[in-house]
């Protein structure tokens, strides 16, 4: 879900870390969706020539901003396929979340396998010989080190082979005309967006994506393999080998670091509306299912059961002080539901579901309401929580009754929240009535849009006060903190507390963002 | 509800004309809702000029009174002087003289959550029939609650996210009530969002951003931007 704002932050992003140029060429696949390089020199500004567009593509590319694509020609067609470019929306912004992928990896990994990970997040791509080279210039770990901690990484999943430098895309999936319904469609799920199709196609099967490369060393053996493994996949991707060593190229996984995140929100949130104890079940269930999640961002885990539960609950300090009665009656409460909390895990004969679609919600539930009373106040809160609960249009008079507010004050309030995008509006004129009737309603994926994009401003408005308050202090930074006095120090500090306060919201916001967008 | 204050007045409606008589009659048939007057205007045939000289009149006769439509501003009712405004126009139970009552609303949230806490101290399980019991018992005021009144009260405390609805399943804590009766219980986030809350506040209304009135016209290089708002400024003041 990209929204206005969110294409504006992501060119924010850009310039700041690659500056204005690149982001112009980024901004224009943002904008316009797929382009050939030639019609991006055409769009973008006339300083940029068709050369300097390919250059800024290769960059993107690299730093995985941008992937590379062609549509198969129709059949007969003579036409040689162009290659388009698509930006990834998501990617970009995940280069405002790299602290969090490095905590995710340090916590499971350590600090060894962290630095390979940082290699790679600031350099996009890299070669296991690049990567070796890299820590030559730096405190010098060893190549060993290195390939332990790269294969660890890649065991783990959280670095990945890059993609096909430039998939194929079906030409007959292009139309619309896919019949919906019935039994195919159902099992496989078509992918939605063109971005999504696009990624599946540039992804390799597991094998090649994650292999064992250790095993051998030659790559010339995994590019045989690579063939007969991917065989049967609706497109063959060719593994980009087009490196200067003709060495296998790695890049950070973002789908499983976001994975981890995706899981560790989950595990917080249970925490907090539930507790320590459920809390540390939930992550032992997660723990078991997640070698299991086909999808990206599954709605549901699979069923685990109880006595794999418990085996991997007992594997850790705060686990093993569990008694199986205690486990079992958080188990109850993890499926009990009230007004307050919906079931976060599903009993299924023996076996136990987590919900991982109704843990998100509740916490998306509480970033929307919160806004909602702080912007809006108290009889507001009442009747967006009355609307939401009711999940249909309700005419103005029975949500003062519903809320019990006052019946003068209830259109204004409601009309309010209409015109910033939080509710939903319809009118119902009835014959002999002077006035029409008005209807309200919650549209959850309306309000989530709308405050996504609201989001992706403020954290836009975030950076923008940092990079002010920076900008303003420029000469008082270059001056060192040990030489500091008086009125200068003071004005130091207070430089200090107010980047300190920015970042850590804009770290905190981040989490929201994906709360609403990756989760 | 409506109440007839007066049975049957004799007919002191001497002396009114045949319209007159004809829209009393409706008027009177309306009881405690009244009549409009396109109402009276469908009912009667009577043109519309003829309807407000008759009600003009009536008014004069003091024998209906206007009333204000709480549910539908605009739209005024036409009542027999006898009959007192039903539910409808009033607004309910929670209205008096035209204004919801929110400090006696707010006092019975506040009531509500006492109890509710006494209960949940003694680990006993609160149903709407022990809140009723605790009114009866303490509430000698004379102003008597319905059980209706008190369930709406729980029902708003839920609404601001103090109280939950949790369904009785019978087992362990819940062997005083039915399978599938409504109990009720402290969320543990008192004062609706703000302050001691076992649920966090969300991130983006932490952020000035996040409660701004102006952030649909925020750019960042217009009237109004980050660089320039008064909001960081006051937020940032270390
Ligand atoms: S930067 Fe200031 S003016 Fe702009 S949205 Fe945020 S608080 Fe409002």
């Amino acid at each position: 879900m990209t929204t206005e704002f969110g294409i504006v932050y992501a060119g924010h992003i850009i310039t700041s870390h690659f500056g204005s140029v690149v982001s112009k060429v980024c901004d224009c696949l943002l904008r316009r969706g797929p382009l050939s390089s030639r019609e991006i020199s055409r769009l973008a500004e006339s300083d940029i020539n068709h050369n300097k567009v390919k250059d800024i593509l290769s960059l993107l590319i690299q730093h995985n901003c941008v992937q590379a694509f062609s549509v198969e020609p129709p059949d007969g067609s003579e036409s040689k396929a162009t290659v388009q470019y698509i930006a990834l929306f998501n990617s970009i912004l995940h280069r405002e979340r790299y602290s969090k992928f490095s905590k995710v990896v340090k916590e499971e990994l350590g600090p060894e396998c962290v630095d390979v990970l940082d290699g790679l997040l600031s350099n996009g791509r890299l070669t296991l010989e690049q990567m070796i080279d890299r820590d030559r210039d730096r405190d010098s770990k060893g190549s060993e080190v290195i390939k332990d901690s790269l294969e660890k990484l890649v065991a783990a999943r959280f670095v990945e082979r890059v993609p096909s430098p430039e998939p194929v895309l079906g030409n007959k999936e292009e139309g619309p005309a896919k019949k919906r319904g019935g039994k195919a469609s159902k099992i496989f799920k078509e992918p939605e967006t063109l971005e999504e199709r696009v990624l599946e196609a540039a992804t390799p099967v597991d094998a090649i994506r994650f292999p064992f490369i250790f095993e051998q060393d030659s790559s010339s053996t995994l590019a045989d393999e690579d063939s007969n493994i991917s065989e049967g996949k609706r497109k063959q991707p060719e593994v980009d080998s087009s490196g200067p060593s003709n060495e296998v190229i790695w890049r950070p996984n973002f789908e499983e670091l976001i994975r981890r995140l995706r899981h560790k929100a989950c595990v917080e949130i249970v925490k907090e509306r539930r507790d320590e104890g459920c809390a540390n079940v939930l992550k032992a269930m997660l723990e078991v299912g997640r070698s299991q999640e086909k999808k990206a961002k599954p709605d549901k885990s699979v069923p685990v059961s109880m006595g794999s539960i418990y085996e991997e609950l007992i594997k850790t300090e705060a686990g093993r002080e569990m008694t199986q009665e205690r486990v079992e009656a958080c188990l109850e409460q993890l499926s009990a539901t009230s007004s307050y909390l919906p079931a976060f895990v599903i009993e299924s004969d023996d076996s136990y579901i987590v919900d991982f679609k109704s843990i998100i919600s509740v916490a998306q539930k509480d970033e929307m309401e919160s806004v909602v009373m702080r912007r809006y106040g108290k009889e507001a809160f009442r009747m967006f929580r009355y609307l939401s609960q009711e999940d249909r249009f309700v005419e103005t008079d029975k949500i003062a009754d519903a809320a019990l507010t006052e019946k003068k004050d209830t259109p204004q309030i409601l009309l309010k929240m209409w015109k910033d995008g939080y509710l939903h509006m319809q009118k119902l004129a009835v014959t002999g009535v002077y006035m029409p009737f008005l209807l309200w309603k919650v549209n959850k994926l309306i309000v989530s849009r709308q405050m996504l994009d609201e989001m992706y401003h403020a954290s836009l408005n975030l950076s923008l006060r940092l990079t002010h308050e920076k900008g303003s202090e420029k000469e008082l930074l270059l001056l060192p903190m040990e030489k500091l006095e008086g009125a200068l120090k003071e004005r130091r500090n207070k430089y200090r507390a107010k980047s300190v306060l920015l970042a850590s919201t804009k770290f905190k916001l981040d989490d929201a963002i994906m709360l609403f967008h990756d989760f | 509800m409506s109440k007839r204050k007066r049975p049957e007045p004799k007919s002191s409606s001497s002396g009114i004309n045949e319209d007159e008589k004809n829209i009393l009659g409706l008027i009177r048939s309306k009881q405690g809702k009244g009549a409009t007057t396109s109402e009276m205007r469908s009912a009667t045939s009577i043109q519309q000029s003829l309807i407000t000289k008759a009600i003009t009149s009536l008014k004069k006769s003091k024998l209906i009174k206007e009333v204000p439509n709480m549910n539908n501003k605009g739209i005024k009712h036409f009542l027999a002087v006898e009959f007192e405004p039903c539910k409808e126009l009033t607004g309910g139970d929670w209205y008096i003289d035209g204004a919801l009552d929110v400090s006696k609303i707010e006092g019975l949230k506040e009531i509500c959550v006492k109890i509710l806490e006494r209960c949940e101290r003694a680990k006993k399980v609160v149903t709407l029939d022990v809140v009723y019991k605790y009114f009866d018992k303490d509430g000698g005021d004379g102003d008597q609650l319905s059980r209706e009144q008190i369930r709406e009260i729980l029902k708003n405390l839920v609404l601001d996210n103090v109280v939950m609805e949790v369904k009785s399943n019978g087992l362990s804590g819940f062997s005083a009530t039915r399978i599938g009766e409504i109990c009720y219980k402290l969320t543990g986030k008192k004062g609706c969002g703000g302050g001691g809350g076992e649920a966090r506040d969300g991130a983006f209304a932490l952020v000035p951003c996040g409660v701004c009135p102006h952030i649909g016209i925020c750019t960042p290089d217009g009237l109004i931007s980050p660089m320039t708002c008064v909001y960081f400024q006051k937020w940032l003041d270390f």
